[in-house]
């Protein structure tokens, strides 16, 4: 018996994403989220809850991750409750699409045939997708619409080519700055281009448009105007009466049967009672490291060693954002009277972002793929700016009327503007999730065991691309800039450990993130991804998401 | 990110360290007294670490001291660092008696910044001076609603501008 249409685990862009297509096709639809379940009402701009406590995400002494990095010749292995770490991103309805900065971005057509276009790189695992850039195209434009994005189309030589002519919603306000960072680029001979936002520059059904208190990235959205998955897609299709979310439901097996398909999902609910539930077809999205964890602890009578992992290849090519941050300071009374002010404005977005280098020709490097800059100030955090405060510059700790001149120095004279820089974290075969053989969260679980594995070509275009943030940073008049580039993952950007593609030996999922051999198991977070293209993921997660709810109706 | 990391990792070695006991930390002791009362002991070590000044809140200001109270009797909170907060205060003591043969609360600032930047010369004791720091920080700058910075008392010192809406309630994990 089956008591839904489609049962998916996970609440993200991936899973709201499926649940709205389904449900608003007349799907009966079950969503289980093993977080709490907030509204606008319940988000704040709130520092301790967004950063400093894990309000929307586990206990790290409750679940947690354990890390392995390159040590000597072999492994380090620390769990991330030692080590403060955490690779949690918001799990509460909605997921980590809640507390998104919004800033989108289209993949174009080179991302998805890198190994085509740029051939192979010696120690990484680049292939090209089993679908090209007109396959998702239809899907990130119905993305603009649906979950509404706003932003404006200017033409240059990397603009993907699109199948409408402009965003369906103006771009957000935005701030002073933007304009220096335009005639630095003029200078400087690159084109600073508006930066895509699924965040509401008008009002759209129920959601208001954005009230601008400069609290966006890591904060829950107030005004419903932040793409989130929750705002702009599960209330719709729970509206629709066909859509059921569980929260506080923690998904801990799929139950295969004797010929490999999925007949039930088992979770603990609030109370830690085990619960079981079956559908028609099964849709796991519970972003990366979780998703391949989830495929690995599932095992059953055709899959010994894991749901989908008959050739190994679940939880295989993880990868996250390579880059970094360049940064410099805005002195305010350095700026003078006019700018000094402008510096200080807090509220719109600098929605600046520069694709100049998305394919980098140079004579070092090659001809190799770049990424993507885009600038904003620095956060606005002000407890961890303060903290920022207590060494000076030899590390030593300051205190009494020392510390508090540089509180006065730091916090109101100046502010921070930063240059991120997004490129390719390159797979390889050292960079996977595995089930932990020690560490179990509170349910007596496996945790997952996360290899990292930078590869070097990554630092040396994070760099080429952090030195150009770097020089408009100087034009536009900031102090010390600095070129900021680094090998540690960002948590929040992760992507791959359950590959889509044609041959099943070398792939998790098949083109339509199906699973290989299992009819009625689909994926649907950014783990189907080969290659990362300069991230964020968000936008390609809902339009390939949006895709594979209509193949799952096409399968209904 | 990666000073950061650094800066968390060893963190959090060095509170499990002194958590766990070692026998040298501050200074080496035998078995250390348990003080009474660690209230006004934090209380003057938060004052001195971030003293009131004509136009600048100090740590009484911002109620810094019940802000730690309520995070060392927070049953969600970390029971290793609220121990290793409270043990610090038996070493504090430890120390000012051994040094001066009084209670650091009986010492003039300058014996008090004297001692102090003797805990900061080792690294445990330069951990839970920064500690003690991370909470005063809490308390002048995070919302009122979690008992710091009264009346924004905090951000109106450093010109801070908060978002909106502002916190109704303290958030705990639903």
């Amino acid at each position: 018996m089956t008591d839904f249409d489609a049962v998916i685990i996970g609440s993200g862009a991936g899973g709201g994403a499926v649940a709205w297509r389904l449900a608003m096709a007349g799907k009966r639809v079950l969503v289980l989220e093993k977080g709490p379940w907030f509204s606008e009402a319940d988000y704040f701009k709130d520092e301790l809850a967004c950063c400093r406590r894990s309000v929307y995400t586990p206990d790290l002494r409750d679940e947690q991750h354990v890390i392995e990095e390159a040590a000597g010749k072999g492994w380090s292995a620390t769990p991330t409750r030692e080590s403060g770490w955490d690779f949690w991103n918001g799990n509460v309805v909605g997921g980590s699409s809640n507390f998104m900065s919004g800033f989108f971005h289209r993949l174009k057509p080179v991302d998805f045939r890198l190994r085509s276009e740029f051939g192979a790189i010696p120690g990484a695992n680049v292939v090209d997708w089993p679908i090209s850039y007109a396959d998702l195209e239809p899907y990130y434009t119905e993305v603009e619409s649906v979950v509404g994005v706003s932003g404006r189309v200017l033409p240059h030589p990397f603009l993907e080519p699109r199948s409408t002519p402009d965003f369906p919603y103006p771009p957000t306000a935005e701030h002073p700055v933007a304009a220096w960072i335009d005639a630095a680029c003029d200078k400087l001979g690159c084109r600073a281009l508006p930066l895509p936002r699924a965040v509401l520059s008008r009002p759209k059904g129920r959601r208001r448009y954005c009230e601008y208190s400069g609290y966006c990235g890591n904060y829950g959205c107030a005004s419903g105007a932040k793409g989130g998955a929750r705002a702009a897609l599960l209330d719709e299709a729970v509206a629709t009466g066909r859509c059921e979310v569980r929260p506080h439901s923690q998904v801990f097996r799929l139950v295969s049967d004797a010929k490999g398909r999925v007949k039930a999902v088992e979770y603990f609910d609030r109370d830690g009672k085990k619960q079981r539930v079956s559908g028609k077809v099964y849709v796991v999205a519970c972003q990366a490291i979780e998703t391949s964890r989830l495929l690995l602890a599932s095992t059953g009578p055709r899959h010994p060693s894991g749901l989908g992992n008959r050739h190994g290849q679940v939880g295989r090519n993880l990868i996250f954002s390579a880059g970094g941050v360049s940064h410099g300071r805005l002195v305010f009374d350095e700026l003078g009277p006019q700018r000094g002010a402008e510096a200080r404005v807090v509220g719109p977005f600098v929605n600046r972002t520069l694709h100049d280098w998305y394919v980098i020709d140079d004579p070092e490097l090659g001809r190799v793929k770049g990424g993507v800059l885009d600038f904003l100030m620095g956060h606005p955090n002000v407890v961890s700016r303060a903290l920022a405060e207590r060494r000076d510059e030899d590390g030593n700790l300051v205190w009494g009327s020392a510390f508090k001149r540089r509180l006065e120095a730091a916090l109101r004279g100046e502010r921070r503007i930063d240059c991120e820089a997004f490129a390719d974290w390159l797979p390889t075969d050292n960079g996977f999730v595995a089930l932990s053989g020690k560490v179990k969260d509170k349910w007596g679980r496996a945790v997952a065991r996360v290899r990292l594995a930078p590869h070097p070509h990554d630092l040396k275009v994070g760099r080429y691309l952090a030195e150009r943030g770097a020089n408009v940073l100087r034009e536009l008049g900031a102090k010390d800039v600095a070129v900021g580039v680094s090998d540690s993952p960002p948590p929040n950007l992760v992507a791959g450990g359950c590959r889509f593609g044609r041959d099943p030996k070398a792939s998790v999922l098949d083109p339509d993130c199906r699973m290989h051999g299992v009819d009625n198991l689909f994926v649907a977070d950014a783990s189907f991804m080969p290659t990362g293209g300069s991230v964020p993921y968000t936008w390609t997660i809902y339009a390939n998401a949006l895709r594979v709810g209509d193949r799952i109706l096409a399968q209904l | 990110m990666d000073e950061w990391r650094h800066a968390l990792l060893s963190r959090r070695t060095f509170l499990l360290a002194s958590a766990g006991g070692l026998a040298a930390l501050f200074a080496p002791a035998v078995t250390l007294a348990q003080t009474a009362n660690p209230w006004p002991i934090l209380a003057a070590v938060q004052e001195h670490l971030f003293p009131a000044e004509p136009g600048s809140p100090g740590a009484r200001d911002i109620r810094a001291l019940a802000y730690l109270q309520g995070v060392l009797g927070d049953p969600h909170g970390d029971r290793e660092e609220q121990r290793f907060i409270l043990k610090g205060v038996d070493w504090l003591e430890d120390l000012s008696r051994q040094r001066h043969k009084a209670s650091f609360l009986d010492l003039d600032p300058i014996r008090r910044e004297q001692v102090l930047r003797e805990v900061a010369n080792s690294r445990p004791g330069e951990n839970w001076l920064s500690t003690l720091l991370l909470y005063v920080c809490e308390a002048l700058l995070t919302d009122p609603v979690y008992g710091g910075n009264p009346d924004g008392i905090g951000w109106a010192w450093l010109r801070h501008q908060p978002g909106f809406p502002r916190p109704n309630h303290p958030a705990r994990r639903a």
